[in-house]
């Protein structure tokens, strides 16, 4: 277990990455497109307000939307980041030939797909902490709970761990890093696009035969528990929404998938001296 | 150190090795020579544990190569044929990485990397990136770096592909030096000029299969061999020197061309060295003697002329 802990590849990669000079242009873009999103979501929920309420504004509404919609476009945002990382870090060890030397090491394919892994991660995971005073700015306006925050930091950090290992998977498996980002993509478009598309036409198909029944039971949602949105979809006032949510579903099948995905990397990677 | 026995690997459309068989001592240098496709990256490649064969037996250091790859990695080096290397590291930070990945402790760890950076003549360079380094440069880090953790065996794939005269030149000496060592060595190359000097044995291998092998070096412990060839270059009496070879057991002339003779001499490698004194007792004059026999270009010729085009 030492081993995992004090793994050489871990130093390695985030060496390199720190590196290179998107290290600090990917956060500050990433801060940017956040605080605009919190600009304009403030200014349209006080517009909001005044149209629905005349004069009187309620702090709680601006703080719940704000908070809505920085989580929100925080995971849309890292979900696109997420594919850069992950299925390019075997790849380009393959690209460059330097991943005959690693193999011929001491280091076991399992310890340099943990390398890879928790390097990737912890990136995001600078990314997430770094908004973090972004999503805390809600509690001066109130109608946010300190548990909605860890909800839903706790979701995006195992979502997005489950994206980072199906990326592993697609570097382990493809020669070149074009092909393996590619795939990584359509997977996480598949995720979030098609997974909504097919829930959509479920619930069409069953609102036709129960009319007024206030929400889908969970085989309808079903397709959704794969869809890394939506967990969060708990975050949203259950007032204005009619669905009663399954959060657990999601994250257990977020976990499977990543562990599936990191079995076939570690897998492939065992294997790879073939290819090189 | 290394025993391979009927060795086979197949690949989809084509197959990489056909019952090749290797034994090398602890002692031995050897070069690994044959034609591109012969299977020569295939079988280093088996041996660094990084392909896994179809059928026969390999053992490096007295470990399966298949059933113990982690005792096998920690006894051998491998520098592969276009080895890559990290450009955006510090040539500290490089020597590091590898230091760890061999599991190297303290204050081992810290001894490696300083004789590595020595070995490399890069010591007062450890902060500098990779990526400034020359070809020749680099090639010296890597040859540093899979010796970090002290291997017995190096396996070298075309070690001195594209490096200059000079770093070729230094490459060499350090392969002579590890081999005076105690460094059993495997070397893959077509540059065979470079086997010639530094090889105590060369492997000859053709379509996967051994083609023949023997003793480069006169010096080279082993199997005696059992004619010695030399080139002479004399001036003066003829007749004298014909005296002395038909009056030398064993003695054959192969070709005749005026001051030059090309002469068989049967028996050990010794004879050459007895030969030449009985020329320079009969007052002949030497200009130039090798009885090194023919040079392995002329072996390579010999064993792969008709499968070149």
């Amino acid at each position: 277990m030492r081993r995992y802990v004090t793994n050489p590849m871990i130093i390695k990669e985030l060496r390199q990455r720190l590196r290179e000079r998107r290290s600090w242009l990917l956060p500050t873009l990433y801060l940017i497109v956040l605080s605009g999103i919190v600009v304009c979501v403030y200014y349209f929920s006080i517009d909001a307000d005044r149209h629905l309420r005349g004069a009187e504004v309620q702090g709680a509404d601006i703080g719940q939307a704000v908070f809505v919609a920085v989580v929100l476009t925080q995971i849309i945002v890292l979900l696109l980041m997420g594919p850069v990382f992950s299925s390019g870090a075997i790849t380009i060890e393959r690209e460059q030939r330097t991943l005959a030397g690693l193999l011929t090491s001491l280091l076991t394919a399992p310890q340099i797909w943990w390398g890879k892994f928790v390097a990737a991660l912890l990136y995001l995971l600078l990314l997430l902490a770094s908004a973090i005073p972004l999503l805390a700015l809600p509690f001066a306006f109130g109608g946010v709970e300190p548990l909605d925050l860890v909800k839903a930091l706790g979701s995006t950090i195992l979502t997005l761990a489950s994206i980072c290992t199906v990326g592993l998977w697609c570097s382990a498996t493809f020669r070149r890093s074009v092909h393996a980002t590619a795939s990584c993509y359509a997977i996480v478009l598949v995720l979030t696009i098609v997974t909504a598309i097919a829930f959509g036409m479920l619930y069409a198909h069953w609102q036709q035969g129960h009319p007024g029944t206030p929400g889908p039971p969970p085989h309808i949602q079903a397709p959704l528990f794969l869809n890394p949105l939506y967990p969060l979809l708990t975050l949203i006032d259950e007032g204005d929404f009619r669905f009663y949510v399954y959060p657990v579903s999601s994250w257990l099948l977020f976990t499977a998938l990543g562990c599936l995905a990191a079995a076939f990397a570690m897998r492939r990677l065992q294997h790879s001296g073939e290819q090189l | 150190m290394i025993e391979i026995e009927a060795l086979r690997k197949s690949y989809r459309k084509a197959r990489g090795l056909d019952g090749f068989s290797l034994h090398l001592e602890s002692n031995e240098l050897v070069g690994l020579v044959g034609p591109n496709g012969a299977g020569k990256t295939t079988l280093i490649k088996i041996l660094a544990t990084l392909l896994p064969a179809d059928s026969g037996s390999v053992r490096v250091s007295g470990h399966d190569v298949s059933a113990d790859p982690v005792a096998v990695r920690a006894s051998l080096g491998y520098l592969p044929d276009v080895a890559g290397i990290y450009q955006d590291m510090r040539i500290g930070e490089f020597l590091e990485f590898f230091a760890d990945a061999f599991r190297l402790k303290e204050p081992q760890r810290t001894a490696a990397i300083e004789r590595a950076l020595e070995r490399a003549g890069l010591a007062d360079r450890r902060k500098d990136f990779v990526e400034h380094l020359s070809l020749g440069w680099k090639q010296r880090l890597l040859l540093s770096k899979i010796l970090l953790h002290e291997p017995k065996l190096l396996l070298l794939d075309e070690p001195a592909t594209g490096l200059d005269p000079l770093a070729r030149i230094r490459l060499r000496e350090q392969l002579k030096r590890l081999h005076s060592e105690g460094v059993a060595i495997l070397i893959s190359s077509h540059i065979l000029t470079d086997l010639e000097d530094i090889c105590t044995r060369i492997v000859f291998i053709a379509d996967g299969k051994n083609v023949l092998e023997r003793q480069t070096d006169a010096r080279a412990v082993g199997l005696p061999s059992p004619t010695v060839t030399c080139v002479l270059e004399f001036e003066g009496s003829a007749e004298m020197l014909d005296r002395t070879i038909a009056n030398f057991p064993g003695a054959r002339v192969l070709e005749k061309r005026g001051g030059f003779l090309h002469i068989e001499l049967s028996g050990s490698p010794q004879q050459g060295s007895v030969f030449l004194g009985r020329l320079l007792a009969a007052g002949i004059s030497v200009l130039h003697f090798d009885a090194r026999g023919p040079g392995l270009e002329e072996r390579y010729r010999r064993a792969f002329g008709e499968r070149t085009p």
